[in-house]
């Protein structure tokens, strides 16, 4: 298995208190052929539409900045200069923390006053040294760097001061429920579930620092960003009815717990899950080939195809390389079965007594045997981590 | 006037004994029929397991709500016209 890793990037935001618009602005993006992942948190001076322009413009030009490898100092000039000047306070203002991410590990962060980003492995926040650069123009005004190498189940942070500060002037925090009350949640929140989505933490620690506030209303605009590196990508390829129709639900649970792709490979046991989910599967007119039968759409499936003759047609290709066009069911089977790292088959083992028919025309495997191939060969000559479950 | 229902079944022996032919109705039907149909392709229908015949007697294609067994493009594209018609 590749040392690539899955990086999960999830962000909450509430804004100040009688506010249309948040002040912070939060943009992150995957640049696919660099393997690279980058994300932005930026604060504007001062609360709505200001705040909301300056810190866009801030995200915008940094992301720019980054994706160009521009020097930052340099970059963060441009910016500094080219934000407008608050007519009160004489200074153009937005802080950011940006994450910079290579899927092999390496990861950069580069902070312009924000709270310092946390950062959790083996669920614990680990302290990193960073450097410390400023520019001669905005002296007063320093950028920290740190570099790290990130691992699976890594977990980064970054935060507004709506979170550190929530609370602020109350009595049972004075001074805001800070950095380390923030650490110490978070840590509570992944004892209870280590895996959580970084979506669903970002939630809960703004809707934490929310209830901080005096009457849980926001002092300032409270945004948090989560980064979550993961394990690789997973997929469930479900094909064929079980042999006891009881597990109907069994695999209809599965479907809709499993955390990562799926496919359906059989008419039938698309025709299950359909029933016991209630959803709604319609034929994919692009997908028409005269040789493999039409997919399907399902909601939250993400390829629906019929079962042996896709499956046949897949291992020819997985063997022989693709030879059909990119929309064709098996070749979009093949696709999802190349662009996952772990996959899981679970295998219904009911016969289907109209393929034992001698007079069809076509030899018809039995399911089985055709996942068999099927997974020996991604295992042998495509380094897939597989499980198989027969059902 | 109501279109034509035409439900091919894609299912996989009903795809083997020739439904991807009765497909070409969808992508050029023969002109006449060609607005007065409604093609509508199905996962397995069942037909094929609830067959008291001894062997498969696929593909199966409903037009509106008539079975045709052993079906070609000739056999629904007449059955389609004989609704057609009926109708008139």
């Amino acid at each position: 298995m590749s040392n690539s890793l899955f990086i999960d990037i999830g962000s909450y935001q509430k804004q100040k208190d009688g506010e249309d618009c948040f002040g912070d602005t939060i943009y992150s993006k995957k640049i696919p052929e660099e393997r690279r992942v980058i994300s932005i948190l930026s604060d504007g001076l001062g609360s709505g539409v200001k705040a909301n322009i300056l810190s866009s413009m801030t995200t915008r030009m940094a992301m720019k900045f980054m994706e160009d490898n521009t020097d930052l100092l340099r970059s963060s000039e441009i910016m500094m200069d080219a934000l407008p000047i608050c007519q009160i306070r004489k200074i153009s203002y937005a802080t950011f923390s940006i994450v910079d991410s290579e899927l092999e590990g390496k990861t950069r962060i580069f902070e312009m006053d924000n709270p310092r980003y946390i950062f959790i492995r083996n669920n614990k926040s680990l302290a990193i040294k960073g450097r410390e650069f400023s520019s001669p123009k905005w002296k007063d005004r320093s950028i920290s760097v740190s570099q790290m190498t990130t691992q699976p189940e890594d977990r980064i942070i970054l935060m507004s001061d709506g979170v550190t500060q929530a609370g602020l002037g109350n009595k049972r925090y004075p001074l805001g429920w800070g950095r380390q009350g923030c650490i110490d949640f978070v840590l509570s929140e992944l004892e209870k579930d280590p895996h959580i989505s970084s979506q669903n933490l970002a939630q809960k620690i703004v809707e934490e620092a929310l209830s901080k506030e005096i009457d849980k209303k926001a002092g300032d605009d409270i945004s948090c960003v989560s980064i979550y590196f993961r394990t690789p990508r997973k997929l469930l390829v479900l094909t064929g009815p079980p042999f006891d129709e009881d597990k109907d639900k069994e695999i209809a649970d599965m479907v809709a717990e499993y955390d990562g792709k799926i496919a359906i490979c059989g008419g039938t046991t698309s025709n299950i899950i359909e029933r016991e989910l209630c959803l709604k599967c319609e034929v994919d007119k692009s997908s028409f080939d005269t040789e493999i039968p039409m997919a399907s759409t399902m909601e939250g499936v993400d390829l629906v195809t019929e079962g042996i003759l896709t499956l046949t047609d897949a291992y020819r290709m997985l063997k022989e390389g693709i030879d059909r066009k990119p929309n064709v069911a098996s070749v979009r089977l093949v696709n999802l079965l190349l662009g996952s790292d772990r996959i899981d088959f679970v295998v219904g083992t009911k016969i289907n007594v109209a393929h034992q028919d001698p007079s069809l025309p076509m030899e018809l495997e039995i399911r089985r045997n055709i996942v068999k191939k099927i997974f020996r060969l991604l295992q042998s000559q495509y380094l897939k981590e597989i499980s198989v479950r027969y059902l | 006037m109501e279109k034509v229902k035409v439900k091919i079944c894609c299912g996989t022996s009903c795809f083997v004994m020739g439904a991807a032919q009765i497909q070409v109705l969808e992508f050029a039907p023969p002109a006449d029929i060609a607005d007065k149909i409604e093609i509508e392709e199905a996962r397995c229908m069942n037909h094929c397991k609830d067959t008291t015949a001894k062997y498969n007697r696929g593909p199966f294609v409903m037009v509106n709500d008539e079975l045709i067994e052993e079906a070609n493009f000739e056999k629904v594209v007449n059955k389609i016209r004989e609704i057609l018609n009926q109708e008139k």
